[in-house]
């Protein structure tokens, strides 16, 4: 297994460095570093003070490596930070990336844990239901609103949470964050319940699949031949050899908590990770997001390697070479 | 879904309340802002979002009047407004008088002075100390070319940069210890503690209004040097050390500002001092006394005890909060605009909530620029293309162009100069800024473009309409003017590239025709007609007057305007500069952009600036009306969860019994 996981690793790297080159090469295809200074420093800055700012951070020098500057470009010193870990200042507004960083991650996770947990949760319930009941009208209509339910943009789900739970039935603040517990629960537990809703239905879609495939296989009917009750065959036979597929769509996930949610932290202004992402993308502010690019690949790249772990775990029969 | 919510509603104890109940009945203000601002150094934040914080965290040593139009100066933390003395070389020497005793906050920087000191008294070499940070290059502060005219500031810059050049470890010396080395500086002298004067090159009385922003305010060299980013400690940038009547107790860019009383600020110090930047104006406009904004006449400021700034990414959501009362005041979205506003007022929806409408315009132009080097429509092609440029102005219908894209929410303009600002004449009509296209079509005759046909082609004269903005609504707006224009027969074509591009043609000098806007940084007249001037040429010298608009005579007129008071002599010369430019057309001057403030029962005293100026320390509100409003209008809706949770059962349990039937 240490050979997979080395070997997946080595591939992992290689990923990691062509997202950074992809993203260098295409942010700087539509963004000059004048385009950062101004969003930086405003518009009605003097060109004298442009230059200036380039200078202070780095953006004037050649984009590209070069005859007379191979090691005194920008590309070499985008690589060389991300890989040693050196993330630097904000474009936008000079603040300590990591500070940020560490800041942010706090929020994400308060609000993605539960998102997380709750879905999966809900999810797995749900199906568990739907496929105890199998071939009813309760199957059927679960399988059809979950179909409508997957069909439905995340910003509806959004908008449609925020007018109605929100605005006209006044459970919950309609966005917003604190930091204080007792106040922080009342804004996440709008975003949480549209954040479970838009992913129940095609989670329900998923594990009901599953859970049905594995329902009609051999062993269970061996084990209701046995005389073992049906809720019995659903939670310890049923969902146990269901995990392989369940962990693949989980496990990946996992490290992403850490990353927040785009959409819902940047509509329900909650100060994560997700909205940090958002903020420099819309202020141009390539240093911020190079970092939580960088951040991300590396998450997908350990989550893929935790997924196949936890493929051994769910199932002894199967082993990494 | 609904059963989770209903557990985390029950768990939550179900209200929409953002705040914790323990601030229901403090003074607390509470507002929103969309975009977090990008430096609280005051040497170097220019934008509205920083001036929100800055303008209420550091005094300054001049203040606008809150309630007088046109804006007029009064002292803050100087004793006095100095006059401008002429001397024998030329200069012009300006005397600042500090108050004695005021304090900075406290703060631990302050340890750097002496073990356990928390704090000190603001002193002319502070004022100092930041000016010299506009000059440094390592500060890198936009504003470096307005105190250019201040005695050797420019060489001292200079100094600063040679030194850095010259000396790679001197950059790394504490900012007081370079200052000291690249000094003189004969233009800042500081007499005492107390005593500071300026001596500029030539005369500029608008430098006055640069000492009422916060780039000018005294910043003490502990807080540079304990808050530089290392050991722990955030950056100046982040953490600002002032003296001003707030305070910033809290700052996460991301979710939460907040301001609280400075307890250390000269007002709340020494209230029996009654001076004017601590104390309610009893004087103002007629409108002031009938909106009752002279209630609080004499009162000690500030008269909040907190302003709590929550981030909102999104405006609808923002202006919901402000709806259910949980913000005080707020803009109006597009999306509500016609429920709140029925013919230019408050709707009676609204009114019977107790809200109030404040309009205000703000000290801005948005102009359609020529370019007048261009060889079709600018200088060179003489009396032909300003009758071109004439018609042109002739064919746009700003009134219909606010009504359509802006919910008529800009007063049309008739000269470069907006209401409040000395030189501005309600009374004026500028010929060419009214829809006219029988005068249009004969203007356009006169230069040899009968029904816009160009002669050279026989074909319609076609132009470029040059444009950074290449969104979907951009278009349209762009689109209106060159159907106006094509009601002429001139062909406009619209050039819309990404905003890198279009500087690189306004660079090379390679547009026609653009849409541009400028904000004041300060309400002189001198602040909009230097747009104009050939010393800010873009093309030629990178300056702002992207027109590239070059009249001797009205360069000439400037420099003699701009070294004048506001007097009658002054006022003779904008009406001749106006005239120039109404001639020569190198602008359709189209609208001074308002603003539309909405504002709670229980907000008090609000009046809006039409500039980036500190206003919050004026206002205030009565918290108990606001907490009796809240509860009335957020009783939270139950029967649905539990009809929901009926509705469920009813659904599933006769499947279910169904189910157990038939296996059974």
């Amino acid at each position: 297994m240490l050979a997979y996981i080395v070997r997946r690793t080595a591939y992992g790297v290689l990923v990691v460095l062509g997202v950074l080159f992809f993203l260098f090469a295409l942010f700087f295809l539509v963004t000059k570093p004048d385009d950062i200074a101004r969003k930086a420093i405003g518009d009605k800055a003097m060109p004298a003070v442009i230059a200036q700012w380039k200078k202070n951070h780095g953006y004037d020098r050649p984009l590209w490596p070069g005859p007379g500057h191979v090691q005194d470009n920008m590309l070499v010193e985008h690589y060389r930070r991300m890989l040693t870990f050196d993330f630097g200042r904000s474009d936008a507004d000079d603040t300590i990336i990591l500070d940020r960083i560490k800041k942010g991650a706090g929020p994400s996770i308060s609000l993605t844990l539960p998102e997380f947990a709750f879905g999966v949760l809900l999810g797995i319930g749900f199906s568990l239901f739907v496929a105890f009941f199998r071939e009813t009208y309760i199957d059927r209509s679960t399988v059809v609103l979950s179909v409508l339910g997957m069909s439905v943009s995340a910003l509806l789900y959004i908008i449609g949470g925020q007018y109605l739970i929100g605005k006209l039935l006044r459970w919950f603040p309609i966005s917003g964050f604190d930091p204080s517990w007792a106040v922080r629960a009342r804004f996440l537990a709008l975003p949480i319940v549209v954040g479970v809703a838009a992913s129940l239905g095609s989670s329900v879609r998923f594990y009901r699949t599953v859970f049905i495939e594995e329902i009609y296989k051999d062993y269970v009917r061996t084990a209701r031949a046995k005389g073992a009750g049906e809720v019995r065959i659903m939670t310890r036979h049923v969902l146990q050899n269901a995990m392989i597929p369940i962990l693949t769509s989980i496990v990946t996930e996992i490290p992403f908590l850490l990353m927040g949610s785009l959409l819902l932290e940047a509509s329900f202004g909650i100060p994560g990770l997700g909205s940090l992402t958002v903020d420099a993308i819309t202020g141009n502010d390539f240093a911020t997001l190079r970092t939580m690019v960088y951040i991300g690949s590396l998450f997908f790249v350990v989550g893929q390697i935790l997924t196949d772990i936890s493929y051994t775990i769910a199932d002894p029969r199967i082993r990494l070479d | 879904m609904f059963g989770a919510a209903l557990a985390l509603s029950a768990l939550v104890s179900c209200t929409n309340n953002p705040y914790p109940e323990t601030d229901d009945g403090r003074r607390v203000l509470y507002t929103s802002f969309s975009e977090a601002p990008k430096s609280l150094d005051p040497a170097v934040a220019y934008d509205t979002a920083a001036h929100e914080i800055t303008g209420q965290v550091h005094d300054t040593l001049l203040e606008y009047h809150y309630l007088q139009r046109p804006y007029s100066l009064i002292p803050g933390l100087a004793t006095r407004v100095p006059k401008g003395e002429a001397q024998t070389d030329g200069s012009v020497l300006y005397s600042f008088e500090l108050r004695a005793g005021a304090l900075f906050q406290d703060d631990p920087c302050f340890e750097l002075g002496g073990a356990g000191r928390r704090t000190r008294e603001v002193s002319a070499e502070d004022v100092a100390f930041e000016l010299m940070r506009i000059a440094d290059p390592v500060v890198n502060s936009p504003v470096i070319d307005p105190f250019s005219n201040l005695s050797g500031f420019a060489e001292f810059s200079a100094r600063l940069s040679q030194l850095m050049k010259r000396d790679p470890g001197f950059k790394r010396l504490p900012a007081r210890e370079r200052y000291r080395r690249a000094l003189p500086l004969p233009g800042v002298r500081v007499v005492d503690a107390t005593h500071l004067e300026l001596s500029l090159k030539s005369p500029y009385p608008q430098i006055l209004y640069w000492f009422a922003m916060p780039f000018t305010t005294p910043v003490p060299w502990e807080a540079v040097e304990f808050y530089n980013g290392q050991n722990g400690h955030p950056h100046l940038a982040d953490h600002p050390v002032a003296s001003g009547p707030f305070l910033l107790s809290q700052y996460d860019k991301q979710s939460r500002m907040v301001l609280d009383r400075n307890p250390n600020w000269y007002g709340a110090k020494h209230p029996e001092w009654r001076a004017p930047g601590a104390t309610y104006p009893s004087e103002g406009e007629p409108k002031d006394v009938a909106d009752g904004r002279l209630a609080a006449a004499g009162k000690a400021l500030p008269l909040l005890d907190r302003v709590d700034f929550r981030r909102e990414k999104e405006a609808i959501p923002a202006f919901t909060k402000f709806l259910e009362g949980y913000y005080d005041t707020s803009g109006i979205i597009r999306e509500s605009f016609d429920k709140m506003v029925k013919d230019e007022r408050l709707s009676p929806e609204m009114q019977a909530l107790g809200m109030r409408l404040d309009k205000s315009v703000i000290a801005a132009i948005y102009y359609i620029g020529f370019n007048m080097d261009d060889a079709v429509v600018g200088s060179k092609a003489g009396e032909r293309s300003k009758k071109l440029r004439q018609a042109m102005s002739l064919a746009v219908d700003v009134r219909e162009y606010t009504r359509l894209f802006m919910n008529r929410r800009g007063v049309p303009a008739e000269s470069v100069l907006p209401p409040g600002i000395f030189g501005y004449e309600a009374e004026y009509e500028n010929p060419y800024r009214h829809v006219d296209l029988g005068r249009a079509k004969a203007l356009l005759t006169e230069a040899g473009l009968d029904n816009g046909i160009d002669p050279k082609t026989n074909k319609p004269l076609h132009l470029t309409f040059d444009t950074p903005d290449t969104s979907p609504d951009g278009r349209l707006r762009y689109q209106f003017f060159v159907n106006a224009w094509r009601q002429l027969g001139i062909d406009v074509e619209i050039a819309a590239t990404n905003y890198n591009k279009f500087q690189e043609k306004v660079h090379d000098g390679a547009y026609q025709i653009f849409l541009w806007g400028w904000v004041a940084d300060y309400p002189d007249a001198e602040n909009f007609l230097f747009l104009l001037t050939s010393d800010m040429a873009r093309t030629k010298n990178n300056g702002p007057n992207t027109a590239n608009f070059s009249d001797p005579e009205f360069d000439r007129l400037f420099l003699a305007m701009k070294a004048r008071e506001n007097d009658p002599e002054r006022l003779e010369i904008i009406r001749k500069m106006r005239s120039i430019i109404e001639d020569q057309c190198p602008w359709i001057e189209l609208y001074h952009p308002e603003d539309y403030a909405l504002l709670h029962s229980w907000v008090h005293n609000v009046k809006s600036a039409g500039l980036s100026v500190p206003t919050l320390k004026y206002q205030d509100l009565d918290p108990t009306v606001r907490r009796e409003k809240r509860a009335e209008w957020n009783k939270p809706v139950v029967w649905p969860a539990y009809a929901l949770g009926v509705l469920l059962a009813l659904v599933i349990v006769p499947g279910v019994m169904t189910f157990f039937r038939e296996r059974q």
